[in-house]
């Protein structure tokens, strides 16, 4: 038996960070949602235990706190407010897989607001003692609750140095439901935050309605 | 955080703050609540705890279900499953907390980094263990040649902090006997006052 690991979910309560805790809750970890709007946070976490009565779950209104006693965290917040996130939770993130979810879009959507680095490369730069990994930025809110399009499992891509984290975050990504493509080093983070600008390009463009996702096709 | 942590390493080594910061970027703090597992049984042991606050203790778990507790970690000890920490094979015992506790955890990789990186830690890192090694000697001694009553005593002796902090079925335990032994010893040690 392995012992059951602690994630916390920074940004809890927003359009991601519901989705992914919600998705994690089918797994065996113990969940930490943290939110600065903690009643919506409640909201999210009475939806969790009515679907799993067992899990132990709850809401912690401090980022530090929920960093310090967690394995992994996920960072769920936007792009814009992951520095302030960062500078908090710095200390007692080190050594721990911190998950960049975020993509840096800018308000109109046709661009992003990085420049050569990704946004999991700068917040690999404001946590330098911990384990970035790039992940559950390819997919949109709908995926996690459906993630088969059409009979097609979608793909969720995987990004970071680090191998062990790496194994670790596939883990999480398979007990979503999806199918985890490890896209390689942290680096290959840019192409993964701009394949999701693709993708809200796309769903805009094409009316997919905000379940759409990507698929890679092999022999 | 780190403060038991470096205190009981500047006791055995001095260093420099560069040393101390080295070392910390290496080492990861984590919170743990009364009752959660750092370690279960058949996992493999990724890291060595040292307990900033709280206590835990590892024990396994025999075929009929009895727990035997191999040793207590209080503020200042560390704990981990070495043999399953060196030769990454499963674990064959459970570490659990005993209390709420705040531990400085250091992973197999970052702990085999500073090895090659810092001959400090590495003398840390080696007066722990040899401590802990002439603690079990001790022990197995005691087992084969003292009466119950006497490690009874010598334990609560050495160790009255513990004896206050944790459930006297897990003293029973760790001294490989029933509570009603250990009550039937406490009995006779205060009518013997």
């Amino acid at each position: 038996m392995i012992a059951t690991q602690t994630i916390a979910i920074i940004g809890a309560a927003g359009n991601m960070g519901s989705a992914i805790a919600k998705s994690l809750a089918k797994g065996n970890y113990n969940l930490l949602l943290q939110a600065s709007h903690v009643q919506k946070a409640q909201g999210v976490l009475n939806e969790i235990k009515k679907a799993n009565p067992d899990i132990s779950a709850e809401v912690i209104n401090c980022s530090f706190e929920a960093s310090w006693e967690a394995d992994i965290i996920i960072l769920a917040v936007p792009y814009q407010a992951e520095q302030v996130v960062a500078e908090k939770i710095r200390e007692v993130a080190n050594q721990k897989i911190v998950i960049s979810v975020s993509n840096p879009l800018n308000s109109t959507y046709n661009g992003l607001l990085t420049n050569e680095l990704s946004a999991a490369e700068e917040l690999q730069d404001l946590l330098p003692n911990a384990k970035v990994v790039k992940a559950f930025n390819t997919t949109f809110k709908a995926d996690f609750e459906k993630p088969f399009i059409k009979d097609t499992q979608v793909d969720a891509f995987i990004a970071g140095d680090n191998k062990e984290a790496v194994a670790t975050v596939k883990e999480l990504i398979e007990t979503v439901g999806f199918r985890a493509v490890n896209a390689g080093g942290l680096s290959v983070s840019r192409t993964l935050e701009r394949m999701q600008l693709l993708l809200i390009q796309l769903s805009v463009a094409n009316n997919y309605n905000w379940h759409a996702g990507w698929k890679v096709l092999h022999n | 955080m780190y403060e038991v942590y470096f205190h009981n390493f500047k006791k055995r080594v001095a260093l420099t703050e560069e040393e101390e910061a080295l070392i910390k970027s290496y080492l990861s703090v984590k919170k743990i609540r009364k009752r959660q597992f750092l370690l279960q049984e058949d996992d493999v042991c990724k890291t060595i705890a040292f307990v900033e606050h709280g206590m835990l203790r590892s024990f396994s778990v025999d075929d009929a279900g009895s727990e035997h507790i191999l040793q207590f970690a209080a503020e200042g000890w560390f704990i981990s499953d070495m043999l399953s920490f060196l030769t990454e094979e499963p674990a064959t015992f459970n570490i659990e907390a005993v209390e709420n506790s705040e531990l400085v955890l250091i992973s197999k990789s970052a702990h085999e980094e500073l090895l090659k990186l810092s001959p400090k830690y590495e003398t840390f890192i080696r007066e722990l263990i040899t401590n802990a090694y002439i603690a079990l000697q001790k022990r197995i001694n005691a087992n084969n040649s003292q009466s119950i009553e006497e490690r009874y005593e010598d334990f609560i002796h050495n160790y009255p902090d513990i004896t206050k902090r944790v459930p006297q079925h897990m003293i029973a335990s760790y001294m490989g006997t029933t509570p009603e032994t250990i009550s039937r010893i406490r009995k006779r040690l205060t009518t013997r006052k």
